[in-house]
């Protein structure tokens, strides 16, 4: 299920959330800001890919989507493949 | 020591697998005696294996696996399985120089303790989408990439309910596999996927992290809220990531 009931909807900002990716894991400042923008704040840092796709649970959200405080947004990680 | 036991099966007797296999028959002879421990695996064991896997000869990696298990745990029964693991629906053909298949189904009981430990997300979907059509059951799986990085996830379900999620919701890579479960290749296209350079700390890793959540949630019987965890040897660092169903999902401050 894709989560996109916030999308366009006016920033609230600040607050804190978290951002997840996995064995990363961030409590941040960053509500009010799009998973788009949390994922360009965090990317870098720890190696997002562009397509790792954004869960708050097992919803799916959307790039749009805007973050709230409380949240618990993560960056899908590949799980290991080889054994 | 305790009077119940245990079926333990475990899918795949390779990097992670054959380690694992030293600790699960461990476990099985001291705390469950009588239990069992049936090990799957169609493929071989060949020399290049020597670097990360501990066998005494080559052959069928299940065999020869549980031949040098058989004498040292008496109050075990190690059940070798020489075949491939394949999908209910799997229409392929046998080849007649390839370990025969068996369907997840046939080979998951009610109350099993699984261990999909093989090298491809195909085969555990397979696994976990039999293991989803049973009341009670533990799947526990666990991969690396070809460095320092793993993974681990524990699938559970009790009384026909899910009590962690099924893995396919937080990764597409079941969803959709990317690879192919070899089970269900010819000779000749499993002969051409590449092996890796695999690292033996991050394959012992792996099963030492599973170990873990069977002697946290198994034996101990406590919730599996640490249901998937990662890993990075590199960096010194592991993760654990709630999958139970009732989780909220809510980051809060304390």
């Amino acid at each position: 299920m894709e989560n996109n009931m916030n999308s366009g909807a006016a920033a609230q900002s600040g607050g804190m959330a978290n951002v997840r990716f996995g064995v990363y894991n961030q409590p941040s400042n960053i509500a009010g800001k799009s998973v788009k923008e949390a994922r360009e704040q965090f990317s870098k840092l720890w190696g997002i890919p562009t397509d790792a796709v954004a869960y708050k649970g097992k919803d799916k959200l959307d790039e749009n989507y805007v973050i709230q405080p409380n949240d618990n947004v993560e960056f899908h990680r590949r799980a290991g493949e080889k054994g | 020591m305790t009077t119940e036991t245990k079926r333990f099966v475990l899918v795949g007797a390779g990097g992670i697998g054959n380690w694992l296999a030293s600790g699960l028959v461990r476990l099985l002879e001291w705390k469950y005696p009588g239990s069992g421990l049936i090990i799957v695996d169609g493929d071989n064991y060949e020399e290049k294996n020597r670097e990360r896997q501990e066998f005494t000869k080559l052959g069928n990696k299940a065999v020869v696996k549980a031949h040098e298990l058989i004498p040292q745990f008496p109050n075990t029964v190690i059940i070798p399985l020489a075949k491939w693991v394949v999908s209910d629906d799997f229409t392929g053909v046998q080849a007649e120089d390839d370990a025969p298949k068996i369907a997840a189904s046939q080979l998951l009981n009610e109350n099993d303790i699984v261990f999909a430990v093989v090298d491809n997300f195909a085969a555990r979907k397979i696994i976990f989408d039999a293991a989803s059509r049973l009341n009670n059951i533990d799947v526990f799986t666990g991969g690396n990439d070809d460095e320092l990085f793993g993974s681990i996830y524990h699938y559970q379900r009790r009384d026909g309910h899910d009590i962690t999620e099924h893995p396919v919701n937080f990764h597409p890579e079941y969803e959709n596999p990317p690879d192919k479960n070899p089970g269900e290749l010819s000779c000749q296209e499993r002969s051409e996927i590449e092996g890796g350079t695999q690292l033996l700390a991050t394959n012992m890793a792996v099963a030492a992290f599973i170990l873990g959540r069977v002697q946290k949630t198994i034996v101990l019987g406590q919730n599996p809220e640490e249901s998937e965890i990662y890993f990075d040897l590199g960096l010194g660092k592991s993760e654990p990531y709630n999958r139970t169903v009732t989780h909220t999902n809510q980051y809060t401050t304390v």
